[in-house]
């Protein structure tokens, strides 16, 4: 046994000039290794699609009309915001409509809200303007899960963005489903978001809601 | 005796400027070392770059090895004292977010979810 290790010592030793080959080549291959894992970071940043290539797929939306039972709120531009009974109304912005179903301990279990739309907010840029509204308004961190354009809503067409954000306040992680609808007459916003650890349970009650909305 | 004597006092002489020449030099190199001790208000200003060269320096020359440590060691130690001011110079954090309704009284200024406004609190 030690017979045989010997002569691998005594071989590889001597040789300083084929361990620095070795190590230049070790080098360059993970040169190319690191610039090859950066050209795929790249790429994955810049070729952003309906669905992000590691998240999430953007649920599917297909209008319809609101579940019997289903109540609703009406904003004074006509838009008409449907939640499910067990759901109530909560404080909004005037001019606004929100609904929630909220825990014992009054935390928000689900969101639905709607806004008549106030800034610079447009299809073509609403993704990146959710994002940073949401970084500078309540959040310390949001990214984006996945998006989509040209979404068919009842009474128009709309921008949506699926993205998850941690509050300032409380530190709450939060999946939201946010969408700019232009109707024919005007645009608004609707989000419907959960807690993140209960999306996956409440997505679907969310996107049916934000498929039953229903803008003028 | 005369020739020797002459023959001695050129040996002194050469001796002598042997001598001078070897004792000017040598406090060419202790110079350096003694620049980073001595110099103590351009010490915290090096202290940063230096750390930079510590990590090239042994990859480059191995002459050079020895001095460049001992110049790039000495500053290092100095470092600490330009960073103390740094950390206890943090502020606290501020957060920017409204406390309590902030103004109105959306579910988001108190950690709830955000709604969709799209410019006011």
């Amino acid at each position: 046994m030690s017979a045989s290790e010997a002569p691998d010592h005594s071989a590889a030793l001597p040789d300083p000039g084929h361990h620095a080959a070795v190590r230049r080549v070790a080098l360059g291959a993970a040169a190319v290794l690191a610039a090859a894992l950066v050209g795929v970071a790249v790429a994955g940043i810049s070729g952003r699609s309906a669905g992000s290539s590691n998240g999430p797929a953007f649920p599917a939306i297909h209008p319809a009309a609101a579940p019997a039972g289903w109540l609703s709120a009406t904003l004074p531009d006509g838009a008409v915001l449907w939640y499910p009974p067990s759901m109530r109304p909560v404080t909004a912005d005037r001019g606004a409509a929100s609904a929630a179903r909220l825990g014992r301990t009054g935390a928000y279990l689900l969101y639905l809200n709607a806004t008549p739309r106030q800034g610079d907010e447009r299809a073509a840029n609403w993704p990146a303007f959710r994002l940073s509204h949401l970084r500078d308004d309540d959040a310390r961190s949001a990214r984006e899960l996945a998006a989509a354009a040209g979404v068919r809503f009842r009474g128009g067409t709309g921008s949506c963005v699926l993205d998850s954000y941690v509050t300032k306040v409380g530190a709450h992680h939060y999946t939201e489903l946010a969408c700019l609808v232009q109707g024919s007459r005007a645009s608004s916003v609707v989000v419907a978001a959960a807690p993140t650890a209960n999306w996956p349970q409440a997505a679907s009650l969310l996107e049916r809601a934000i498929a039953a909305y229903r803008v003028q | 005796m005369s020739a020797f004597s002459v023959r001695a006092s050129l040996a002194a002489l050469i001796a002598a400027a042997a001598l001078a020449a070897c004792g000017t030099s040598p406090p060419a190199h202790p110079a350096a070392a003694h620049h980073d001790p001595g110099t103590t208000p351009a010490a915290p200003a090096i202290p940063a770059p230096a750390a930079t060269h510590v990590a090239a320096a042994p990859a480059a020359t191995h002459a050079a090895k020895p001095k460049h440590k001992k110049r790039h060691k000495k500053p290092a130690a100095v470092a600490p004292v330009t960073q103390a001011p740094a950390v206890t110079q943090a502020p606290p954090p501020v957060n920017p977010m409204p406390q309590g309704n902030g103004g109105d009284h959306d579910a988001d200024n108190n950690g709830g979810p955000d709604d969709g406004d799209g410019g006011t609190v």
